[in-house]
């Protein structure tokens, strides 16, 4: 065959097309942007007239690499101890969510826990709300006079003051993004322990091999890349998380690398920021090569194979009940109460007093007053507010469109070549952008796409450029859905068709999609989801034409007005939650699904 | 093939590089346009139809509604922090794309270096406007001042609680005392930027020596610098907004008296949110600052007359009533007068740090740095 000829056959299969094309566009929207973020980091920017004296924008420059890493206490202050908060309390995060969601794990699929359907459906109910829900919630409980005036809710029932380390700063940011990630650990490891083969446990206790020592020698070594794999993954959320610490941390002057980016990309010296966001891409390409290294070494992937029997579970005796109780308890903590204190909050008028009489719906209803909250009329009468609203379920659509059909298509172009070092590379491709921070990634295309580049023209301030960057920043949750699902499927099934001459497209849309629909589905819905509680992404993209309702709420809310920015959060909580129950009800997608695979 | 790819990029990189230098000088002409009558004015801008305009103050929205009341031009409001004007700013002229057609800014030195010296906000001032505004206030044109000063909790006390900033470097005064990030808002890091110059530093050295009857010993480069260093490291609370901050000050039930140094207006909340506040004007040397906020075209606004129009208004009694409510807000137009309760400019011109734009563009960031690295 001549090379003309192999180059025939070979574009003529539609997978190798579409690889291709997923190849191009991939390293175009990934790679390249990086080398734009390098470019950044050496050049003058129009606001560091005032630092780098005599220089004019767009000179090389070493200054901000020499102030970020050489220069002593400015470095310290401005790069090493946030970097090190950061390492923290990832590392803490991670631990609480191991620990948390782990357990849950093992006690729904081994134990004889009461409540399992309801405990198992609530208990992701924190990652589905956005992160700082938590976060907010903590502070309408916990905040005390020192540093927030106006006392919390804890303090205003019980009397009991919190101390500063409670209400603010590591802590609170640990277990709060611990608490949102739990979910995560839950669906992974919970995906594991319920596929394991039940035999290996079943000869165990045959054997006489007391309950521990199965947990011991044969359940922790099966679940250890489980594990491990959330561990990598949590860890390099947290480390990307903003809105958390922002809330939680900057009253106590807590910095973590998000927090020291956003100030400086808005300050005197975004090269500075720059730098922290490829320090942060840095990381997660590490952990990405050391997640992959643990993940070859297990090179089958967990397929539904029929298992034996049922696995007799644990009798937990006496502490059933209340252990039962105890979690209900705990999860409608985390996930209804901190609801009920947002609808509490923004009907309050002056702030930390909770008597009825201190109630109105001024902060929902009413017209703007020029004494409250400069004259803002409540939301559900601010236009901007329907604005923000409708940009957030248009973009959360179109994302989610975008993402999940480029899953899909990705899914089926790299199960379908296979072993080949380019569907590698797709693979690869397609999933970096996880572990780039979202701020970080917001950072590289403002970077990227602030001014007009090759053939495409500036867009910054267009509403193309937060479809782009939440599509390929989304793309891993909807390629992941899509290989997974694709893996599933034999290639025997496509073959069919093909036999029959069904045309390519036919094939896609008769067979493939209706077989494995509810796995691609949620390669939509979880774009759709993350998209609607994103603020790192955005926040440093958005301009005021086409403002979300996420980086409303977060302006709201540096700007004081409490009471606005609980209304929103609540808008947006029962949005997503209400969006979510329908989409899994009616097509059986969820969000499980897309992450557990 | 990766290195195939590698190649690619790097040509493709530096064809950016090429590009980006070749986009940047494009539409300097900004909007030149001749002298129209009002009548001619308002004409030109209701066919424009609308307007866009980022401001820093809220109240924004409030005129908006009063200018689409009266002319039929639909405004388009959007309140944002200093800093982040400015580099929405800088990024929308510099890459000519269609934002604001005129902005309200403040933050003296980054308004003067990153956006007037480069041409991105064009100044004007309305034709019925120019015997009225003192020239001092007209290049560039002032919208309005804005003051912060020390304010207290009044519960206790209705006399001023400190004679001389120097008492909020003393131990009785850790931890109660609250003043807005300056880094979230450019503001604030310029009034202590001012501290350092030779002016303020020398009336902060004699304030020490009335205090304490000796000589300041400096640790650092001048008295504004030390003072500086001692007031962050006396347990001084950082907050995120002036709102939050003058809610925390003004509750009432605290078991100490607690102060902060943030904007006038806010003692507004008074009566609604059930606050005890009282500001204090006779500290030695300054009872707080004060600032001015621009009025400003941009260069490549779309909607110029209507902007024009919009800008004129701003500076009527008219339009400026949602400002006048309130003490704290002080228009350039010395026909409007200040708040009932309130004193004229003139009573705080000697009271307060002004914003000087050269010495601020000169030395903003090193004051930055140095406040990075107050550690306690």
């Amino acid at each position: 065959m001549t090379a003309a000829n192999r180059f025939k056959s070979f574009i003529r299969k539609p997978h190798n097309v579409i690889l291709v094309a997923l190849a191009i566009s991939l390293s175009f929207l990934t790679l390249f942007p990086l080398l734009s973020l390098v470019r950044d980091t050496v050049i003058v920017h129009p606001s560091e007239l005032m630092s780098i004296r005599g220089s004019k924008p767009g000179d090389l420059t070493i200054f901000h690499w020499r102030k970020v890493f050489f220069d002593g206490e400015t470095s310290q202050n401005l790069f090493y101890k946030p970097f090190w908060n950061t390492i923290n309390i990832s590392l803490g995060a991670c631990l609480v969510s191991l620990v948390l969601g782990g357990g849950v794990a093992w006690l729904i699929t081994r134990s004889d826990l009461r409540w399992k359907s309801f405990i198992s459906t609530a208990f992701i109910f924190p990652y589905i709300m956005p992160s700082w829900t938590l976060a907010m919630a903590w502070l309408n409980f916990f905040r005390n006079r020192l540093i927030g005036g106006a006392p919390g809710l804890f303090t205003a029932l019980t009397g009991i003051e919190t101390p500063n380390w409670f209400a603010y700063g590591a802590f609170p940011i640990v277990i709060v993004l611990g608490l949102h990630y739990a979910p995560f650990a839950y669906i992974l490891i919970g995906g594991i322990l319920r596929n394991m083969d039940a035999n290996l446990e079943e000869a165990a206790v045959i054997l006489k091999a007391s309950r521990f020592k199965i947990l011991r020698r044969i359940t922790m070594p099966i679940v250890m890349p489980a594990i491990l794999s959330t561990f990598l993954l949590v860890f390099s959320s947290c480390m990307s998380a903003f809105a958390v610490p922002a809330f939680l941390g900057t009253p106590v002057r807590f910095q973590v690398l998000t927090t020291q980016l956003f100030r400086t990309l808005n300050g005197l010296n975004p090269g500075y920021g720059y730098i922290m966001a490829l320090v942060m891409i840095v990381l997660g390409t590490l952990i990405l090569m050391i997640n992959q290294w643990f993940v070859g070494k297990r090179k089958s992937f967990t397929t539904v194979t029929g298992k034996s029997s049922n696995i007799s579970l644990v009798k937990l005796r006496s502490l059933r009940t209340p252990l039962s109780a105890g979690l209900v308890l705990f999860i409608l903590a985390v996930a209804v109460l901190p609801l009920v204190t947002f609808a509490i909050e923004s009907f309050i008028l002056a702030p930390g007093d909770y008597s009825f009489k201190n109630m109105t719906l001024q902060f929902w209803a009413g017209e703007g007053r020029v004494d409250i909250g400069g004259g803002e009329p409540g939301i559900l009468l601010n236009k901007y507010i329907y604005l923000g609203l409708w940009n957030s379920i248009r973009l959360s659509v179109v994302v989610a469109l975008v993402a999940g059909s480029v899953g899909v298509l990705a899914g089926y172009a790299i199960v379908r070549t296979r072993g080949t070092r380019l569907s590698g590379y797709v693979n690869n491709l397609a999933f970096f952008p996880y572990l780039m921070p979202s701020m970080a990634f917001g950072a590289i295309y403002l970077s990227m796409f602030a001014k007009p580049n090759l053939f495409i023209p500036s867009l910054y301030g267009s509403f193309a450029l937060l479809v782009l960057v939440g599509a390929v920043k989304y793309l891993p949750f909807a390629s992941r859905a899509g290989i997974n699902a694709m893996l599933q499927l034999s290639g025997e099934i496509e073959e069919a068709g093909l036999i029959l001459g069904v045309p390519w497209w036919k094939r896609m849309t008769r067979i493939i999609f209706p077989i494995q629909k509810s796995s691609f589905l949620s390669g939509y819905l979880l774009p759709f989801i993350s998209c609607m509680r994103e603020l790192a992404l955005f926040v440093l993209l958005i301009t005021p034409a086409n403002r979300v309702l996420t980086t409303m709420l977060f302006q709201y809310n540096e700007k004081g007005w409490n009471q606005y920015a609980n209304a929103i959060n609540l808008m947006i909580v029962v949005i997503v939650l209400v969006f979510n129950t329908a989409i899994n009800k009616i097509t059986g997608a969820s969000i499980d699904k897309g992450i557990g695979g | 093939m990766k290195r195939a790819i590698l190649c690619l990029l790097v040509i493709a990189v530096a064809l950016t590089g090429a590009f980006a230098m070749g986009a940047r000088d494009q539409g300097k002409a900004g909007p030149q346009l001749p002298e129209l009558s009002h009548d001619e004015l308002v004409a030109a801008a209701k066919a424009e139809g609308k307007v866009v305009v980022y401001s820093i103050t809220s109240r924004i929205s409030n005129a908006a509604a009063e200018f689409e009341k009266k002319y039929g031009i639909k405004v388009e409001s959007s309140n944002l922090k200093d800093g982040e004007l400015i580099e929405k700013v800088t990024r929308e002229v510099g890459g000519n794309i269609q934002g604001a057609d005129f902005v309200i800014a403040q933050d003296s030195g980054r308004v003067y270096g990153q956006l007037i010296a480069t041409g991105y906000l064009v100044n004007y001032v309305p034709p019925s406007m120019r015997n009225v505004i003192p020239a001092q206030y007209q290049n560039p044109l002032t919208f309005q001042l804005i003051n912060k000063v020390f304010i207290f909790n009044s519960e206790r006390t209705q006399q001023p609680v400190i004679q001389n900033v120097w008492e909020l470097t003393e131990p009785q005064w850790r931890g109660l005392v609250q003043f807005k990030d300056p880094k979230s808002e450019g503001v604030n890091a310029n009034f202590l930027t001012m501290l350092t110059s030779p002016e303020w530093s020398a009336k902060l050295e004699k304030a020490y020596e009335q205090r304490y009857g000796k000589k300041l010993a400096l640790t650092t480069k001048n008295a504004g610098y030390e003072w500086i260093k001692a007031f962050f490291r006396n347990g001084l609370v950082l907050g995120n907004s002036d709102t939050t901050i003058s809610e925390n000050i003004g509750i009432k039930g605290q078991p100490r008296t607690t102060m902060g140094l943030f904007v006038y207006s806010k003692t507004r909340y008074d009566a609604t949110k059930n606050l005890a506040l009282l500001p204090m004007t006779e500290v030695t040397p300054f009872s707080g600052f004060i600032y001015p906020a621009f009025l400003m075209l941009t260069r490549n606004a779309k909607n110029v007359h209507a902007a024009r129009l919009f800008i004129e208004f701003l500076l009527t009694q008219e339009g400026f009533a949602p400002w006048a409510k309130d003490v704290g807000s002080y228009s350039s137009n010395p026909d409007i007068p200040v708040n009932q309760g309130d004193h004229p400019i003139s009573f705080w011109q000697p009271r307060l740090v002004h914003e000087d734009p050269q010495f601020l563009f000169e030395n903003r960031a090193a004051v930055e740095e140095f406040v990075n690295n107050i550690t306690f």
